[in-house]
């Protein structure tokens, strides 16, 4: 086929696949925004949000992890830039602390769940906290898995050599895990009944 | 010459609009049914207003589109072009803020209408206070009530919607299958669903409400003729639902009292009901259904 | 690949071709068909759902099927017209044309539109699949309003509704991949020279189409989980008992549901946009208006959703204000309705087939439109609402003007597509059954809903007879119309008359390559100087509107 036609073809296909990929978060975002109106509207017509004999959400632990997981988003950060320097080591240092990171943010949110004494159906706080929470952390998995693959993909010879489309989506992707979380993190641990 | 033959057609053609707008308009009250309520006076006049409107609209583009169809047809392999006009900046402003306005107006007159019909709607969804469900059924305070030149209100009966049954509970605690309701006197309505979504809908009285189940739903008309119709659920309330139906009468005041007078000596006893007996005969079930509620044990079934 | 080529007169196909319609191809043109030839077979399926449903309906008692059984076929029927025939056929249609229209080679991901596609058929098998199930299909229409549609009658867990859920869910991931895939083609990947005003008014269309698509769609996705989670793991988002609201599903619902009809309105007012001109021999009259009207249509239709819901228990306020923005959005559609009676006004008209088809759909989009406009006039949708009104309505709009349009679309682009002509006397046939099955079936269901009649009934007062009969007997008709359509595209496609590259003259880069068009679409990506509709510019006079 003839490519003569379309000049520079990786940068348009990665500028293309850029768009492409930050409609679909923006798409994706009304997913959290169509559950944070519903967890909104139901907490502000309920009578009483705390079920009996549940007290309310410890926030340092969760606060400490909201720390670790904004903080990666800075790490990934440099780990881009690293890379578009060609620094292959140092962008593959940074990205695997970004999955640590990410890790050690999905650990603590097991850990917290195992010692919460309410469950998926202990009231619309329990199905609420689980759900939104839950749904995130899928997303936090999948950004790791992600991450994990661009990661065995940069020690192909010379495949970020023109252009990385996949880093970039997938740091992208991180930074907007990062933001939902913020809000959902506020939602939840801060607005204290 | 031929502007003015031109000015002259497009006038008669608006005036044969006007006239067969409003002919029609005229019309479309014979397509509902008889007015049951002082309600359903007001959503005729507009439902008319609404079908003169529309006629016009219809019949000017359909015209338009007719007269071209009819005259300006070219031969088969004719591939000629026609006007190169564009289009006309003008004419495209006209015709997108008179729309504007048009739409206005008729969105105006509803709201006139809406505020004459005195419907309340429900309370808002988010409020801070206890909402209205505990109340005892004969409450004459209505806390969220806004509209100040709400009609005194007679009567109030409770209206009971269960898959698939209606019941009425009168004032004294007399229950029934059917509803009465006195000509002439505002009446409250107070739905109510002990399990799903169901709707409150008499085609005569021409307003209807849906039912939320674990809520208290005012709902308030004044019934103006005199007659027997057919309440039936509009929200789709799951297998059975074509047979939600109860006969509504509206009676003079005498005779809504002594029939509840009556009503008020009778043993309660179970009311005939549709779906439960076709269930039971189990002659063509399907798939598995929710099974229907026992018929409701009332004084007058 | 010379074996793919086709060059002008597609005398030869070589049979081993036939095979890339049943593979995963990542070509547009191929992915387009498979679009609508699937689409096309749901159609037929919900059509003979709807035939069942309209048998029943001759009499006022239930005497045909049972009533579990009447109430899954239509919600069948309505979920699988939307989502597995509408919604797909369209972005089959535009899948095969955005490219040819822009002037570019594909879509911009090719491999996601096919695998968009691929999610369609497995979906649909998957749907109706649950005819087989113990507890039968979903039973609690295409809304599948908690809490009837979350009481699971039969305990099992593998239930009708279930499959219905996870149905929407993956049709909604294949929506979401081609709202990505169009937005970022028509934004990045037109031609030189092909400015935004100068797209076709299809692209617009589809462009404002798939915006909503992306943006409404995932407010679906947020109520089938929160529905799915009260399903299948007892928590009560939905559940009025405790806590949760039935009326909260309603907006999370129709915040995308009214945009959805747009989302299927929009590209079948594109497809009239394109024919009409053409067989007109008129420049599109007042294009810009028409191309902004796409956009405000859209973005009007994102404030209008609670009009599903006046009689649901929604506060005076909300009402009022949503029958304001209801009232609005019929401005922008007005605009195109008279924007096409202005192109044909005096042109030189050509009656053919796609001609007689997009008249005949937007004549019945006018009347559709305005009883839109009257439902959302509170007072008078109180009373109607839930009625047989509504379903004339809608069906006015979904059969009487999409599929019209879909039809119109078919034929016009019959010879693109194929390379061969179809045949014009059957396609005439095809369209006076349709226009008179069209009406005879969903014109009495506006008196029997102002008479009282409830949706969704399997059985109902004899008062309806009459008009019921007639509506069947036009169903009936319907279902006999699509024989002639069936069997002219089908003979057509393996032996009409091969096709030129412009039969009908008409405007527009697609028109310019061979019929069907070579793999790559152009040999060379056109540069684009004119603006489009350009009938009677032989001199090439410019944009500058002329008084007429």
């Amino acid at each position: 086929m003839d490519r003569l036609s379309q000049p520079r073809e990786n940068s348009q296909e990665h500028g293309n696949g850029m768009f492409g990929f930050t409609v679909f978060l923006l798409s994706e975002s009304v997913i959290f925004l169509s559950l944070f109106a519903t967890y909104i509207l139901l907490r502000s017509i309920a009578h009483g949000w705390l079920p009996r004999g549940v007290s309310p959400l410890e926030v340092t632990q969760p606060a400490i992890n909201t720390a670790v997981l904004v903080s990666s988003s800075f790490v990934i950060y440099f780990a881009e830039k690293a890379l578009d320097r060609r620094h292959l080591n140092q962008f593959r240092l940074l990205w695997l602390t970004t999955s640590a990171m990410g890790t050690y943010f999905l650990v603590g949110q097991m850990i917290e769940w195992s010692h919460l004494k309410f469950g998926l159906t202990t009231g619309l706080f329990g199905s609420t906290f689980y759900l939104l929470t839950g749904f995130h952390g899928l997303h936090v998995l999948v950004g790791i898995l992600l991450q994990l693959l661009m990661l065995t993909r940069s020690f192909k010879p010379n495949n970020y050599t023109s252009s990385h489309f996949g880093v970039s989506a997938t740091a992208l992707f991180w930074h907007f895990v990062d933001v939902i979380w913020l809000v959902l993190f506020s939602l939840i641990y801060l607005w204290r009944p | 010459m031929q502007k003015i033959l031109n000015t002259l057609l497009l006038a008669v053609f608006i005036a044969v609009l006007l006239v067969t707008s409003r002919w029609v308009g005229h019309q479309a009250y014979s397509w509902m049914p008889t007015q049951g309520t002082a309600e359903a006076q007001k959503v005729d006049d507009l439902f008319s207003f609404l079908v003169a409107v529309g006629t016009f609209i219809f019949l000017g583009i359909v015209g338009l589109i007719m007269y071209s169809v009819l005259l300006y047809r070219v031969p088969k392999g004719d591939f000629s072009d026609g006007s190169p006009s564009r289009g006309n900046v003008k004419l495209e402003i006209v015709w997108t803020i008179v729309p504007v306005l048009f739409v206005m107006w008729i969105a105006t007159q509803s709201y006139k209408i809406y505020q004459e019909i005195d419907i309340q709607g429900l309370t808002p969804i988010v409020h801070l206070h206890i909402p209205m469900a505990d109340e005892p059924a004969n409450a004459a305070t209505e806390p969220t009530d806004v509209n100040t030149r709400a009609k005194p209100v007679a009567l109030e009966v409770m209206v009971m919607a269960k898959q698939w049954s209606w019941a009425f509970r009168y004032p004294g605690n007399i229950t029934s299958t059917e509803l009465h309701l006195p000509v002439n006197e505002t009446v409250r309505l107070k739905l109510q669903s002990q399990d799903v979504l169901h709707g409150f809908y008499v085609p005569e009285f021409r307003i209807k409400q849906d039912i939320i189940p674990n809520r208290t739903l005012n709902f308030t008309l004044t019934p103006l003729r005199v007659g027997k119709y057919r309440l039936r659920d509009s929200q789709f309330s799951g297998t059975y639902f074509p047979l939600m139906e109860a006969d509504v009468y509206v009676e003079s005041s005498d005779a809504y009292n002594q029939w509840l007078t009556a009503s008020a000596s009778q043993q309660p006893s179970p009311a005939k009901n549709s779906a439960f007996s076709e269930h039971t005969l189990g002659a063509v079930r399907g798939w598995p259904t929710i099974v229907p509620a026992q018929p409701p044990i009332v004084n007058q079934p | 690949m010379t074996q793919d080529i086709q060059m002008g007169n597609a005398g030869s196909d070589p049979q081993p071709n036939r095979w890339r319609y049943f593979s995963f191809s990542t070509d547009h043109k191929v992915i387009g068909i498979q679009y609508m030839v699937t689409s096309f077979i749901f159609f037929l399926i919900a059509g003979l759902f709807s035939m069942l449903m309209r048998a029943e309906l001759l009499t006022p008692e239930l005497n045909l099927l049972s009533r579990p059984l009447y109430n899954g076929l239509f919600t069948l029927h309505g979920t699988m017209m939307i989502f597995l025939w509408i919604i797909p056929c369209l972005v089959g249609l535009a899948n095969y044309l955005v490219p040819l229209m822009i002037g570019a080679r594909d879509m911009a991901f090719p491999r996601l539109n096919a695998i968009a596609f691929w999610l369609i058929p497995p979906t649909g098998i998957f749907l109706l699949s649950s005819f087989l199930l113990p507890s039968g299909t979903a039973q609690a229409g295409w809304w599948s309003y908690p809490p009837v549609s979350i009481q699971n009658p039969s305990g099992h867990l593998f239930n009708g509704e279930l499959f219905w859920i996870l149905s929407v869910a993956l049709l909604g991931i294949s929506s979401i991949m081609g709202g990505v895939n169009f937005v970022t083609t028509i934004v990045r990947l037109r031609a030189p020279g092909m400015t935004y005003f100068r797209m076709p008014i299809f692209v617009w269309t589809v462009l404002s189409a798939q915006l909503l698509q992306l943006f409404c769609l995932p407010s679906l996705t947020g109520a089938a989980i929160l529905l799915f989670f009260d399903l299948a793991f007892g928590t009560s988002f939905f559940d009025p008992f405790k806590e949760g609201s039935p009326v909260l599903y309603q907006h999370l619902f129709w915040f995308y549901s009214h945009p959805a009809v747009y989302v299927m309105v929009l590209p079948a007012l594109g497809i009239f946009s394109e024919i009409i001109p053409a067989f007109s021999r008129n420049p599109l009259f007042g294009y810009i208006s028409v191309a902004l009207a796409s956009f405000g249509i859209a973005i009007v239709s994102i404030f209008v959703w609670v009009h599903h819901m006046f009689a649901s228990g929604t506060p005076g306020w909300m009402r009022m204000l949503f029958m304001f923005t209801t009232m609005l959005v019929a401005v922008p559609t007005g605009v195109k309705v008279f924007a096409w009676t202005a192109t044909i006004w005096k042109g030189k008209l050509h009656m053919e087939t796609p001609m007689l088809f997009a008249l005949a759909g937007i004549i019945m989009f006018l009347f559709g439109g305005i009883t839109g406009v009257m439902l959302g006039s509170v007072p008078f949708d109180l009373h109607v609402n839930n009625t047989y009104f509504v379903v004339g309505h809608f069906h006015y709009i979904v059969f009487n003007t999409i599929t019209m349009a879909i039809y119109a679309a078919m034929y016009f682009w019959f010879p693109k597509i194929t390379g061969r002509m179809y045949a014009e006397g059957w396609g005439k046939i095809h369209f006076v059954l349709t226009f008179i099955g069209a009406n005879l079936t969903f014109f009495p269901m506006h008196p029997l809903g102002l008479q009282g009649m409830v949706r969704r009934v399997s059985s109902y007062n004899p008062q309806y007879q009459e008009l019921n009969i007639v509506a069947s007997l036009g169903g009936f008709l319907l279902g006999i119309s699509t024989l002639p359509f069936i069997v002219n595209i089908v003979a057509s496609w393996l032996q009409g008359r091969p096709a030129p590259n412009n039969p009908w003259h008409a405007t527009g880069l697609e028109w310019t390559v061979s019929s069907p068009p070579p793999v790559e679409n152009f040999e060379e990506i056109p540069i684009v100087t004119l603006p489009p509709y350009s009938y009677g510019h032989d001199q090439l006079a410019a944009d500058t509107p002329t008084q007429k």
